[in-house]
């Protein structure tokens, strides 16, 4: 079909649309009938707010909470993923033998286990081993109230702090191994006359990648890299084998304690759909802005 | 017409050889003398090594064998040997190579700001007098894919200017372009050639090198076959190669 024609509604539309239909209409009828589901529909809201006899008025609940925390884990597994990513795709496009193998072996070990093997590593022996003896948790429970609230909101509960810190971690190293290779073919994608051009007016290396390739790179590097944001989102579900309580590992607590199972990742469902939807819009307008903006 | 005076050796090329991929010998014992204000052309057939000479002049590729000194700077491994080299040799690509995110003006202050640091008001009265010579004065805004490539190559050309190089090197500067767009490139690079500006230009373009050039040099196979002034070159050339060559692109007659 050309772009010029104006799409048409047509009839094997219409038999798509109607036997869809058909078939969900089916499903919800199966499960009413015959597994004979209760829905009930009320015992979801106290799950996303509830009131607080104390405070007069209503708090986030267990639901929530974890939408908030899923999007604190996003935020810092995007940054430090970004860290790493630009940090070790800059290392891959080097001359130097060492920064190219370690940015290889890195990206090599990291697409080639599970992630959830990854998260585990982490807790187990970062986590466990490493952060308990650095002894950051125990400083900030010593820490004065004002230290507490500041770690409170920046990441989680301070009783709570290993699990997020490994979380985070290990979301962050594995996405950085694919922004890795996003900024590594953001690069290469610069022609090599470009470098050229800058060395024969006596730019030096550093100031050729600063000046000529970074802001070109930059721009090409956009769109695959917001993909990976609204992947970082969603993957960040995987912590919740280490129980931080992000939003999947909360939906699990609350169908454990309600049995609404399908109540409840609905709205699990509904709410990652949410996030990601308004990011990939939001970020789609940026780029549509940044490419208008030239 | 050519009443310029020859100075002293400037680039001075010895026994110059290079591999690519450890096979192709892109480049078999190369000695070659250019003088100040002298303006060589190179011709010879594709993957005789004309250009690999050229890129080899500004560090652009390396050598394996044999020395190049540039106005009594050897380009040895030597950091500031090698950064004074580039300085003063400016290069002109057959695709320009423009920094598309940059406007004209950007793409010509780029090298005397950020390797000379020069203060910004001097650089721009340079960049207008550079688009002037050139003769693109109305598109100091433009971005480069806003141009026609006969103007994308002339401001790649004030761009190496802007640097005040002693020596402009020419790699195939007309080759990519459309054949109206030739001579408004040409035209400049003569100017500069009668300014005298040093100059090494690898080139199809006989008219050009019949006109400017002070001395040809042709190449074959990595080597330098021939070396002459331009009326011997084009009215008796020595070696059979030359003749084969020369009536194979004299006969095309797109070259004139």
């Amino acid at each position: 079909m050309t772009t010029g024609q104006k799409k048409k509604f047509k009839l094997i539309d219409l038999i798509l649309i109607t036997l869809i239909i058909a078939l969900i209409i089916y499903v919800l009828y199966r499960i009413r009938v015959s597994i004979r589901y209760e829905w009930s529909w009320d015992i979801i809201p106290k799950y996303l707010f509830r009131f607080d006899d104390d405070r007069g008025r209503f708090v986030a609940s267990t639901i929530t909470h974890g939408f908030i925390m899923t999007i604190k884990l996003s935020i810092w597994g995007i940054i430090l993923g970004t860290l790493i990513g630009v940090i070790m795709g800059i290392l891959r496009v080097q001359n130097g033998l060492f920064g190219r193998f370690l940015g290889r072996i890195y990206v090599d070990i990291i697409r080639n286990i599970p992630p959830i093997v990854l998260v585990f590593i982490f807790y187990f022996f970062f986590s466990s081993q490493i952060l308990d003896n650095l002894g950051f948790e125990e400083a900030v429970l010593r820490a004065g109230p004002a230290m507490q609230n500041f770690v409170r909101i920046i990441f989680i509960d301070p009783k709570l702090l290993n699990e997020f810190l490994s979380a985070a971690l290990s979301i962050a190293i594995y996405e950085g191994a694919y922004i890795t290779e996003i900024v590594r073919a953001g690069i290469e994608s610069i022609p090599k006359g470009q470098w050229e051009a800058g060395h024969s007016i006596g730019l030096s290396r550093f100031a050729q990648f600063r000046h000529i390739i970074l802001p070109q790179a930059f721009k090409n590097v956009m769109p695959p890299l917001s993909g990976q944001f609204i992947s970082t989102i969603k993957d960040s579900a995987i912590v919740s084998v280490i129980s931080v309580p992000e939003l999947s590992f909360q939906g699990m607590q609350v169908m454990a304690s309600t049995y609404a199972t399908f109540e409840t990742w609905i709205v699990i469902t509904i709410l990652y759909f949410v996030l990601t939807f308004s990011c990939s819009s939001i970020f789609s307008r940026l780029l549509k802005k940044m490419q208008s903006a030239d | 017409m050519k009443e310029k005076i020859i100075g002293e050796t400037i680039i001075e090329v010895d026994s110059v050889s290079k591999t690519f991929d450890r096979r192709i010998k892109a480049l078999r014992d190369v000695s070659l003398k250019v003088k100040q204000k002298e303006v060589v052309v190179i011709i010879g057939p594709s993957g005789s090594g004309k250009s690999t000479l050229l890129r080899c002049l500004n560090g652009l590729e390396e050598t394996e064998r044999g020395s190049i000194i540039i106005d009594d700077t050897p380009l040895d491994e030597h950091h500031k040997n090698r950064l004074k080299i580039r300085t003063e040799v400016g290069m002109v690509f057959q695709n320009f190579n423009l920094f598309p995110h940059m406007t004209v003006r950007d793409n010509i202050r780029t090298g005397p700001r950020f390797v000379r640091k020069e203060a910004i008001d001097e650089v721009d009265i340079r960049t207008e007098d550079l688009l002037e010579k050139v003769g693109i004065t109305d598109k100091i805004d433009s971005f480069p894919r806003q141009l026609s490539g006969g103007q994308q190559q002339r401001v790649a050309i004030a761009r190496a200017l802007a640097m005040n190089p002693l020596i402009m090197l020419f790699d195939e500067p007309t080759s990519a372009l459309d054949p109206e767009m030739v001579g408004e490139v040409l035209e400049v690079m003569k100017t500069l050639a009668h300014e005298g500006m040093t100059m090494v230009v690898v080139t199809h373009e006989m008219g050009f090198a019949r006109e400017v050039g002070d001395r040809i040099i042709f190449m074959d196979e990595g080597k330098i076959v021939e070396e002459s002034s331009v009326e011997d070159f084009f009215e008796n050339p020595e070696k059979e190669r030359t003749k084969l060559f020369l009536s194979k692109i004299l006969d095309n007659g797109g070259c004139e």
